[in-house]
């Protein structure tokens, strides 16, 4: 089937085609560069809602060919891909739109869209890769066009963060095709499946798999973030903020957590992968991931930095509702993918209205910012509940799902880290609220900029607004046909085959 | 009214959020308050004609269901009028700086508030439940002073701590019950393995909230040093959130458990006797007050241990317990508006205004004819030893007469603070209106108000009288006792 074939990749071809066009464009045409930005990524949002459509009445696109002898290049929408293509196609509007904004007059934007444009083609075919190979090699493509985003500004210490960037995550690639070629030795090429492959794997294979399993992980695990592989990330803070925006919400830390799903779902299988005791070691680790990311968060002062490192706690959530065996487990982990996502790049959109339009970067700086700003403020104060885990936002949904997982699965001491990260959450997010809201404003902002009637540019202004309403509406409609949840428990359904 | 009542429903919980919308331009600012005493208003209604009626919203969260029973009526009717009082005392109250955000906070805790009594899925409830606790920060905070910085941290740690105990709870009753209603948590709790966990947790978690003896440590911060009309909801209608809490997720008439029984006797009599003792070393009006609500609450406390012990006795002692915490909220209520009320310069006036201040106090004691003796009878009626054999059991009654005595105490002690502490003058328009509506609600309404089926028959005249003794001894004791302290005190 032709149209089926190709949908995947003209939605891969959008963003690859606007790069380029964007590249070619001299600086000062800014007019067209936001015409194709948006009109790209309109494109693409609408390409995804209806192949969303499609993979709902269970319709199959799929493209393949051979690329080596023996390794194969597929590009395939199925039901998880669609998560994740959906999840990046509504968030790079919003953050397009938000870029547009913030670097409104700044130096080299012709460079950042195209390299913008380029980073969400990565996502994009992330999400749709068939095989570990095709996913490798997006992967790869992601890890070099965000590094130009993250040193954008130039700065020493931005260079240094990128120079960081580099190592860590091109030593996680370098591992994770070390497992991919382990793998292809020992079976050969295999494309993701649902259910997995190994469900029954002969003991020749038992004593190997294991071993693949933890290069793969480990590879992934650099851009999840996962302890004591999350070093590079809050440096990364040091990019310009809808850089940040989309490399926790959707672009790196997500493509090594939906990496790692794939691999315990599709390569293993959730049943081999537990039966072979992988997912007991990783149910440690993400653990104590969460634990240490919102300790972490509650000792820095500048908040971008502790929006990081409550990236690293939250992104683990996803993985661990891998690891609670059951279903329900599992829809709580995959339906944190959009929800972290959404509530994480409201608060770094708000982070960055706070520093364009105060000048403020630092905690003790936004004391009666919510006066000064009512919109960001009330944006930023919903994510920061959703990330708390309060009823009704999105958060919650994780939260419920995950808890009511490892209870089903007799596994009670998750309900413990659950709670204690909550507390955590609470502990690093709320005085912040306070502050906002409470504390009267006695000396001038660090650095204020007017822009007319609005609290700041209209560009900055509406994402974080959006978002933050989808935080509320993901959470509050979790029932509705569609919902994130709703997709996920269908996901669930064919993975673990109910 | 069948007809009309889902509609009711809906609009109960959706009005105050529709409200938040006068924010957003400044005529609305302007006009935000007015709005303030009328947004309960759909919910009064509902609490007051509705039949049972309920709401099934199949898109909300994990399937929503709303409904009205007897139980939510009564929580609805104090809820509601609490809220509509002290919102027309706040139409008065209120100062210039910060008026919006108080507004927007006063508006979200009401929607949690109403919110939870009404829901009756899980996601529902403990979000309405969450919203309430945080929202209610900005009331408490308000002032922005040192004290209610301080407040603020501690009511919010503990609150956190509290959803937190309430989250575990939930979410081990709902897996094991499968099932998103609250409804059917208590059977599940009560076959559970883990049965005393999932209780202690729950206890614990919508303990903080009630003021539960060593939970309690905000209320007192807390309470005191908000605004008085949010000072008014908080120790009026938020305080019984916890109370419904309880109500409505513990294995009530499922199984006794006279040793969690016990345990909330005792825990209820400390907090009764306890929590009068420190309010009589209190020099604020408030502050004895926020102690008096603890014992109040300690009194209730005492009731749910009964009802936890025998499984035969909850569903009746339940109903008591509700209309004891009505007839508390509506007085306590009116009780925290008079502390902001200037007395008048006129001797005869100030008397006479005292009087109608003390009034709801006395009542709070079981003066007879008010809503307090109706309900300390109802209390005295279903608490009798014999349906009981639990340990505690056989202290029931006297308990409850010190209860009697600890009360009346603290009340004089509250009329004494005032007295001393309250501006001379007059007052501007609405806090008078929003007092007397308060006044009239807490002496008044009780009487209206149509009995729940299983409450024991009030008899009216006859049983006021024959019990008016019992009802009158532990006051007068109290005054005796106070009038032998003050005497010993001049005479040094």
């Amino acid at each position: 089937m032709a149209s089926g074939a190709l949908l995947p990749v003209f939605a891969l071809m959008t963003s690859l085609l606007a790069s380029l066009i964007i590249f070619t464009l001299p600086e000062d045409r800014g007019r067209v560069r936001t015409l194709v930005n948006i009109g790209a990524a309109l494109i693409k949002l609408a390409l995804v809602a209806v192949m969303i459509r499609g993979v709902a009445i269970g319709q199959e696109y799929l493209l393949a060919f051979d690329m080596l002898p023996g390794v194969e290049f597929v590009l395939r929408a199925d039901a998880l891909a669609m998560l994740f293509a959906g999840l990046s196609a509504l968030l790079w509007l919003l953050t397009t739109i938000y870029a547009i904004g913030y670097l409104e007059a700044s130096p080299n934007r012709s460079r950042f869209f195209g390299f913008f444009s380029l980073c969400v083609a990565s996502t994009m075919g992330i999400a749709l890769a068939g095989n570990l190979f095709t996913f490798f090699i997006f992967y790869e493509m992601l890890t070099l066009s965000t590094y130009p985003l993250v040193v954008h500004r130039g700065t020493p210490k931005a260079l240094r963060a990128g120079r960081n960037y580099l190592i860590y995550t091109l030593t996680g690639g370098a591992v994770l095709l070390l497992g991919i070629v382990c793998l292809h030795g020992l079976v050969g090429d295999l494309r993701f499946q649902e259910g997995g492959h190994f469900a029954g794997a002969g003991p020749e294979l038992r004593g190997a798999l294991p071993w693949v399993f933890f290069l793969l992980v480990s590879g992934l695990g650099v851009k999840a973030a996962l302890v004591p592989l999350h070093g590079w990330l809050p440096q990364a803070m040091v990019a310009p903020a809808p850089v940040s925006a989309l490399l926790h919400a959707v672009a790196v830390v997500k493509a090594g957590a939906f990496g790692i799903v794939r691999v315990v779902f599709e390569v293993f299988g959730l049943e081999s992968a537990q039966s072979m005791g992988l997912l007991s070691v990783l149910v440690v680790v993400a653990s104590v991931t969460i634990l240490y990311g919102s300790a972490m968060a509650l000792y820095q002062v500048d908040l971008k930095r502790r929006l990081a490192f409550s990236t690293i706690s939250q992104v683990s959530y996803i993985v661990l509702g891998l690891c609670l065996f059951g279903p329900v487990g599992a829809a709580g982990g995959l339906v944190h993918l959009v929800n972290q996502g959404i509530m994480k790049i409201t608060l770094f959109f708000c982070a960055g209205n706070y520093a364009e339009t105060l000048g403020a970067h630092r905690i003790d700086e936004l004391d009666g910012a919510g006066k000064r700003m009512p919109g960001t403020s009330v944006a930023f104060t919903i994510a920061a509940f959703g990330m708390i885990g309060a009823p009704p936002l999105a958060g919650f949904i994780t939260k419920w799902m995950l808890g009511i997982g490892a209870l089903a699965e007799g596994m009670d001491w998750v309900v413990g880290v659950l709670i204690l990260s909550s507390v955590l959450n609470a502990a690093y997010f709320l005085p912040i609220l306070h502050r906002l809201w409470f504390r009267e404003r006695t000396t001038p902002w660090p650095k204020e900029y007017r822009w007319g009637r609005l609290e700041t540019s209209v560009w900055l202004f509406w994402p974080p607004l959006m978002t933050a309403v989808m935080t509320m509406a993901i959470g509050v409609f979790a029932a509705m046909p569609f919902s994130p949840l709703a997709w996920v428990i269908l996901i669930v359904s064919r993975e673990v085959a109910l | 009214m069948n007809a009309v009542a889902p509609h009711l429903l809906l609009l109960s919980v959706v009005l105050p959020f529709g409200a938040l919308a006068l924010a957003l331009w400044p005529g609305g600012r302007f006009f935000y308050r007015y709005t303030l005493p009328w947004l309960p208003l759909p919910a009064l209604c509902l609490g007051m004609l509705a039949p049972d009626s309920s709401l099934e919203l199949p898109w909300l969260l994990n399937g929503g269901l709303w409904l009205v029973d007897d139980l939510r009526r009564t929580f609805l009717v104090v809820t509601a009028l609490v809220w509509s009082v002290s919102g027309l005392f706040a139409v008065g109250y209120l100062k210039r700086v910060h008026q919006t955000r108080f507004c927007v906070f006063w508006t979200l805790t009401l929607a949690g508030n109403l919110g939870l009594i009404v829901a009756a899925d899980i996601a529902s409830f403990y979000s309405f439940f969450a919203l309430m606790t945080f929202a209610g920060y900005g009331l408490v905070v308000h002032e922005g002073t040192v004290d209610a910085n301080r407040a603020g941290r501690i009511y919010l740690a503990m609150a956190v701590a509290g959803e937190m105990a309430i989250l575990a709870g939930l979410l081990m009753s709902a897996e094991l019950a499968d099932s998103a209603r609250l409804s059917d948590l208590p059977g599940a709790i009560a076959r559970s393995e883990q049965r005393d966990l999932i209780v202690l947790l729950l206890l614990a978690g919508f303990g903080v909230k009630a003021g539960l003896p060593l939970l309690h440590f905000w209320l007192p911060l807390a309470h005191p040093v908000a605004p008085t009309p949010a000072s008014a909801v908080l120790s009026g209608a938020m305080i019984k959130a916890g109370l419904l809490g309880w109500m409505l997720t513990l294995p009530f008439g499922e199984v006794s458990m006279p040793v969690w029984g016990n345990a909330l006797v005792l825990l209820g009599v400390l907090g009764a006797l306890g929590g009068a003792a420190l309010g009589l070393g209190q020099r604020r009006a408030k502050a004895v007050l926020a102690y008096s609500s603890i014992s109040q609450m300690g009194l209730m406390v005492l009731m749910v241990g009964a009802a936890l012990a025998e499984a035969r006795q909850a569903g009746t002692l339940l109903a008591v317990v509700a209309l004891y915490g009505l007839h508390h909220g509506l007085a306590k209520g009116s009780l925290f508006l008079s502390t902001a009320l200037a007395l008048p310069e006129r001797r005869s006036g100030r008397w006479l205004l005292w009087g109608l201040i003390a009034l709801p106090g006395l009542s709070l004691a079981g003066l007879p004819f008010t809503s307090g003796s109706a309900a300390k009878l109802a209390m005295k009626d279903v608490l009798a030893p014999p349906d009981y054999h639990f340990a505690m059991a056989s202290w029931l009654p006297a308990f409850m007469s010190a209860g009697a005595v600890a009360t009346m105490l603290l009340i004089l002690r509250f009329l004494q603070v005032q007295n001393q502490g309250a501006a001379r003058g007059d007052n501007v328009l609405c806090l008078w209106l929003g007092w007397a509506a308060s006044l009239l609600a807490s002496v008044l309404l009780f009487w209206v108000l149509p009995w729940p089926e299983s409450v024991p028959d009030k008899r009216w005249l006859h049983e006021m009288l024959a019990g008016a003794w019992g009802l009158t001894w532990p006051m007068l004791l109290a005054i005796g006792s106070a009038a032998v302290v003050a005497c010993l005190f001049r005479q040094r």
